[in-house]
């Protein structure tokens, strides 16, 4: 194949062609007049804070970035291909596999970008056990992200204490679908399992216990003056370059602007509940920090809201037994806990999708990640990667 | 700087709470720790573990009625069965009921199609084996279900 | 000969002291055991508490309870391939490991465990023990050099940088307790053993003294010397391994574990320093609030009711094992263990015994919290940037370490001072 004998990877600068990025001739607008040998220096994929299989190459001048490139692909499935060769039903497991941390967010997205397609609404009760599930989800999620970041910073007792309370959480996921993990919890149309008995019971008992570990975690890192000062003005994104770039999410709150889909663009259930969209000052690594434990206590407030009032009702729409959507195309959206999480299907009236698309949040923040270090030192690098909270099996799919 | 929050900074009040929080944590009846072989975990009743072939409780004959609605159903069609119409009781019977674990991802899909209850997803995990060919279950496995070595007795 | 060794035994001077190079050798060997001990211990210790802290159980399954955790370790080290890179400066590479656990074993020289129980006791013990470990930074830097690779130069040339900078602060804390020393005789003394004395005769530990001063030199050098041993939260040298990785990556095997027991013996040194200066070394607590024979006999049966409360946690321990028969011989050897501690109990409580042992145990006690410190500080405290560190080094314990310096200096001579501005003639 014509196109690709020149390996990019040996190019000389310029030889790459069009679409290849010569990482070695990144800015280097920044140098001093005192310029030191700059250093070419890869955090290999195998690496214990990128978080899966990344691979970020940096360019370094002493101590201090210039630049990076991050190359992924590591651990690409081709999630986008299986899905055109599976009905709409049978790719419902695979989205699971994408974000593995928030597997239930991700079947959320899919299903309601379906059931869009084919112009179908789930009932209101399905919608309600959807929110419980998907917000349980996203404290989950967020544990998981406080856990590992506070890890690359150094402070290593938080990750288990995360991981304990994620433990609850997988508990009420086991007993409502089967599986902690990969939950295929919704179906197309609405859900399959009815809620079992205790399910109220142990989202509340899960509620109260919770809120006090988040005040404990609170008391062992935002006051403390090792994690301020590691965190507070690390890896500044303003707002504009948040929109340009496309970030999502906390990332974006995070900057000032005040941009939630579960409040801009209400989908479920959402415009039922009552919550406030937490959003920082300065866009530094230690307002994403509190950005993101502000929206675990909001998704704690949810999760009271919607257990208690829990209509009755079916949980299935009607929805043919074989899913043939009319031809078409949808994007859907939602707020996952990482950003926007979207679907762009379309659909030629067959059983199976012409083209799945996901616009996975973690792979579009993670372009913000080559601002947001320049000048920053090299310590500061797993800091801020830890900071975009990106899963690898998003970015890569 | 105002008096209480210099004060605060000098008596490393801060870093003082965080020590409070992991002292607090140390009996040893705050370990979260499940020691495997001995203690194994609850699994509740949805686990979507080890599948397995049902068999009338009276009878002892299988349920299953080779409608192949779980071959269609799997995403990965990594069931594969065969049957035959006995011509006395005018139903079909099972010939051959393949399943391949090692390929199999516990959506549950084909437990959800199967018309009878004849396959169902148990709540066992321990499906470790030393080969491949171990994986590809055949009926008279499926349903035995699993017989994991036990380490404690 | 015999007389000479027989000869020591009746005076209450140290071996070094007396010249009695038997006795010497022979504390010196107690010493090494007792250090080597101590690691070992330490090892077990820093993997279960911080387990603990972590809300989890930490090694449970080699011996019970993992008591044998660290003896499996030391073997597997022991049995690993040696590994030299190929372009290493072969006798560097040997030898930097060598240093820095000479270093850190022959800071214990001069460390008291007694009145008399030290090896010996140097005029200028604690100048000693400082210039000794500040060797230990040159053991460091030729690991990193003779690695032959990018990322241990640049870490060792970190990890010593911080340690020769930290070594100012304990450096000005040591100075501060040393003037403490001259208060009561007019003259002060280096002499680890003098020290302890001084606090003694002037009925308080340094720490207390002309509070806070005392004790913010105490905080200034507990913060210097978690920094000097490259401990949580000044660890980025060594946990910064992704990309600028410690000095001991390439070392492996043997090689490594030397690293690992210097590192723990130059941390029970520093808080044999901090112990001998502050705390008052082998004393025991409130001598003279709760004074007399009474209270002395009352705190004399402490050791003893250690060993009875370990050797109670070890039964404990051992009515809880599972009650399966895999499990016998660790439940054998668990109550085993619980026995030997309670019998090592009851040794302690006869009399004669009793009374050699204070000192050494209430050492040892306040050692061992220090090490407590360390690994409690370990599981809570993220990490500082190298900058931040340096930082901190320089910018914060200098100036206070200086400042509690002059301070201490004034307070101690206001008597003076003041009769010298009164004009009143002493």
């Amino acid at each position: 194949m014509k196109e690709f004998e020149t390996d990019y990877r040996h190019a000389k600068p310029g030889q790459g062609g069009p679409g290849v990025v010569d990482y070695l001739d990144l800015d280097t607008k920044d140098q001093t007049f005192l310029d030191s040998t700059e250093l070419v220096l890869n955090m290999g994929p195998q690496h214990p804070s990128t978080h899966g299989v990344l691979r970020v190459i940096l360019k370094l001048d002493g101590e201090k970035v210039l630049g990076t490139e991050c190359v992924i692909g590591y651990l690409h499935r081709g999630v986008e291909k299986i899905g055109e060769n599976r009905t709409y039903t049978m790719f419902n497991p695979y989205v699971d596999r994408m974000d593995y941390v928030a597997a239930v967010s991700n079947g959320l997205g899919y299903c309601e970008a379906v059931e869009k397609l084919l112009s179908v609404e789930a009932p209101p009760r399905a919608q309600y056990i959807r929110v419980v599930l998907t917000e349980l989800c996203r404290i989950a999620s967020h544990q998981v992200w406080l856990g590992t970041h506070a890890l690359d910073i150094g402070a290593i007792t938080p990750l288990f204490y995360c991981f304990r309370d994620r433990e609850e959480i997988l508990r009420i996921f086991e007993k409502y679908c089967g599986a902690r993990l990969t939950t295929h919890a919704f179906r197309i149309g609405g859900c399959l399992y009815e809620t079992y008995d205790g399910f109220e019971q142990d989202c509340k008992t899960f509620c109260d216990f919770f809120l006090p570990k988040l005040d404990e975690y609170e008391e062992l890192l935002t006051t403390n003056r090792i994690w301020v000062k590691r965190t507070k003005g690390v890896g500044i994104l303003n707002p504009e370059d948040c929109i340009a770039l496309g970030v999502t999410g906390p990332v974006l709150r995070a900057s000032g602007l005040k941009w939630d889909l579960r409040k801009a663009q209400p989908y479920e259930s959402y415009k039922n509940f009552d919550f406030e969209i937490p959003t920082g000052l300065n866009g530094d690594t230690y307002d994403r920090y509190l950005v993101r434990i502000e929206e675990m206590r909001q998704a704690v407030r949810i999760i009271r809201q919607a257990v208690d009032g829990l209509p009755q009702g079916p949980i299935m729409a009607k929805v043919p037994k074989v899913i043939k959507p009319p031809v078409g195309e949808v994007y859907h959206s939602i707020e996952a806990p990482k950003g926007e999480l979207g679907y762009f299907i379309v659909s030629d009236g067959s059983t199976q999708p012409y083209r799945m698309r996901v616009r996975p949040p973690s792979f579009v923040n993670l372009q913000a990640l080559d601002k947001m270090v320049r000048g920053l030192l090299v310590a500061d690098v797993v800091a801020v990667i830890g900071t975009l909270d990106i899963v690898l099996g998003e970015v890569d799919r | 700087m105002s008096l209480k929050p210099l004060l605060r900074k000098i008596l490393l009040v801060d870093l003082i709470k965080g020590l409070k929080v992991t002292f607090h944590y140390q009996p040893p009846s705050e370990a979260i720790t499940e020691q495997y072989p001995l203690e194994r975990p609850v699994i509740y009743e949805r686990f979507r573990g080890q599948p397995r072939l049902n068999s009338n409780p009276d009878t002892g004959e299988s349920l299953c009625i080779v409608c192949n609605l779980c071959a269609l159903a799997c995403p990965e069609q990594l069931i594969v069965v065969k049957g035959e119409r006995n011509p006395a009781t005018k139903r079909k019977e099972v010939v051959t009921w393949t399943y391949d674990l090692s390929r199999c991802m516990f959506c549950g899909l084909c437990a959800e199609a199967c018309s009878t209850d004849a396959l169902e997803l148990t709540q066992d995990y321990e499906m470790a084996l030393y080969s491949r060919e171990g994986m590809i279950l055949d009926q008279a496995a499926l349903e035995r279900g699993q017989e994991p070595t036990r380490y404690a007795k | 000969m015999l007389e000479s060794i027989r000869g020591y035994l009746s005076t209450d001077i140290t071996p070094g002291s007396a010249g009695s190079m038997f006795w010497a050798t022979i504390y010196i060997l107690l010493i090494t055991i007792g250090v080597s001990l101590a690691v070992i211990c330490m090892n077990w210790l820093e993997r279960k508490i911080l387990a603990h802290m972590q809300i989890r159980l930490g090694p449970m399954r080699v011996g019970p309870h993992g008591l044998l955790q660290p003896f499996a370790d030391a073997l597997k080290l022991l049995i690993k391939e040696d590994i030299i890179p190929q372009e290493a400066d072969k006798l560097v590479f040997w030898s930097a490991p060598v240093v820095v656990t000479m270093t850190a074993f022959t800071t214990f020289l001069v460390v008291p465990f007694g009145p008399t129980h030290a090896v010996t006791d140097m005029n200028i013990g604690i100048l000693f023990m400082l210039g000794i470990s500040s060797l230990g930074v040159l053991g460091i830097i030729m690991a990193g050099w003779s690695s032959n690779s990018h990322y241990p130069l640049m870490g060792s040339l970190r990890s010593s940088a911080q340690m020769v900078s930290y070594e100012i602060a304990m450096g000005l804390a040591i100075v501060s307790a040393v003037l403490m020393t001259s208060l009561q005789t007019g003259t002060g003394t280096l002499s680890m053993i003098g020290i302890v004395d001084a606090q003694n005769a002037q009925q308080t530990w340094f720490i207390f003294k002309f509070f806070p001063l005392g004790f913010i030199a105490f905080a200034v050098f507990a913060i210097a010397m978690v920094a000097e041993t490259n401990r949580a939260p000044f660890d980025l040298p060594e946990a910064e391994s992704e990309l600028v990785a410690g000095f001991h990556t390439e070392y492996s095997g043997f090689r490594w574990s030397l690293f690992f027991l210097a590192e723990y013996a130059a941390m029970l040194a520093v808080s044999s320093i901090a112990v001998t200066l502050w705390l008052g070394g082998w004393m025991r607590p409130f001598p003279n609030l709760l004074g007399g024979p009474t209270w002395d006999l009352a705190f004399s049966f402490v050791p003893a009711l250690t060993f009875f409360v370990l050797g109670a946690m070890c039964l404990l321990g051992t009515v809880r094992m599972p009650k399966i028969p895999q499990f016998r011989v660790q439940t054998i050897g668990l109550g085993t263990f619980g026995a030997l501690l309670g019998f090592i109990g009851l040794v302690l409580l006869i009399p004669a015994v009793r009374d050699r042992v204070q000192d050494i145990y209430w050492f040892v006690a306040k050692v061992a919290f220090f090490m407590y410190l360390y690994i409690w500080y370990r599981g809570t405290f993220p990490r500082y940037r190298f900058d931040q560190l340096m930082k901190v080094g320089w910018k914060v314990l200098l100036p206070i370490g200086l400042g509690v310096l002059i301070a201490t200096a004034v307070w101690g001579l206001l008597p003076q001072l003041s009769s010298a501005i009164l004009g009143v003639s002493q």
